[in-house]
């Protein structure tokens, strides 16, 4: 074992610590790790009802601030009635119904008599497990005001 | 850094008689699905260039989900983290004309 292969085994741990550091500190644009990192620790970063309401026309970014995550589900929120539109930053703007400017809609699950009472639900994933999915970029609109989808989202700092 | 990026040619895609390119020209994603918008009635074809509206060469066909529960798709992800799904090689019928079914593709970027 060289010098190098020493120091890494003797102090593996503590730089990855230090690794993760550097990347929550490299930029003020984003919170957490970089886009496109990998770290070795699943956290979660956005959980539970996600309430839109006070955002304009009731379309919400799953962040404020952009921050990269690896995987991100949302479900529409069981017992409740309307659908779910998620898009991209077109359907902040959008007039009319928001719905048309989404790429996809979740068919609410307001009494379980479906589908064995299994919720629709969108998951997107990287497929190398890297965070690269700005959370940020991705808007919801309940189709009725004030039901809240059931979102997480996960990040490996 | 590199991102996975919602693509500009995700959305509702019209079909109006004959099946549609999602893409006009060539468009590269990592991640595609299509599915039957909800509270429409059309199946949903999806193919190549040679898809034909009577489901000859069809990859995929979607029952229509007009009443509630989930609906049917068609998801491809190059697992290997690449944009190599081509959006203008991939085609999609909806069997009444003016439907939209619903296309979401994700893109590898760097920013």
């Amino acid at each position: 074992m060289n010098r190098r292969e020493l120091f890494q085994k003797a102090f593996g741990a503590g730089a990855a610590v230090v690794a993760a550091s550097v990347l929550r500190g490299q930029s003020a644009s984003f919170n957490g790790p970089a886009g496109g990192s990998r770290g070795s620790t699943l956290v979660t970063i956005v959980t539970g009802p996600f309430d839109t309401s006070s955002y304009p026309n009731g379309v919400r970014a799953l962040t404020d601030t952009p921050q990269f995550a690896t995987y991100v589900r949302i479900q529409a929120h069981p017992g409740q009635q309307g659908k779910i539109a998620i898009g991209n930053s077109a359907m902040a703007s959008a007039t009319g119904n928001v719905a048309d400017s989404a790429f996809l809609e979740l068919w609410p699950n307001w009494d379980g008599t479906l589908d064995n009472g299994r919720s629709d639900t969108w998951i997107l994933s990287d497929p190398e497990w890297n965070n690269t999915i700005n959370l940020a970029d991705i808007y919801v609109w309940p189709e009725i005001a004030g039901e809240t989808p059931v979102i997480t989202a996960f990040q490996l700092a | 850094m590199t991102i996975l990026s919602p693509s500009a040619a995700a959305g509702p895609l019209t079909v109006s008689g004959a099946p549609v390119p999602i893409a006009a020209s060539s468009t590269l994603v990592n991640k595609l699905s299509v599915k039957p918008r909800l509270g429409q009635w059309s199946k949903v074809l999806i193919g190549g260039p040679n898809l034909g509206a009577d489901e000859s060469n069809a990859m995929a066909v979607l029952y229509p989900v007009p009443n509630g529960g989930q609906a049917d798709a068609f998801v491809v992800q190059d697992e290997g983290g690449q944009n190599t799904i081509d959006l203008s090689q991939i085609y999609v019928y909806a069997t009444i004309p003016g439907d939209t079914p619903m296309v979401e593709a994700f893109e590898y970027k760097t920013i």
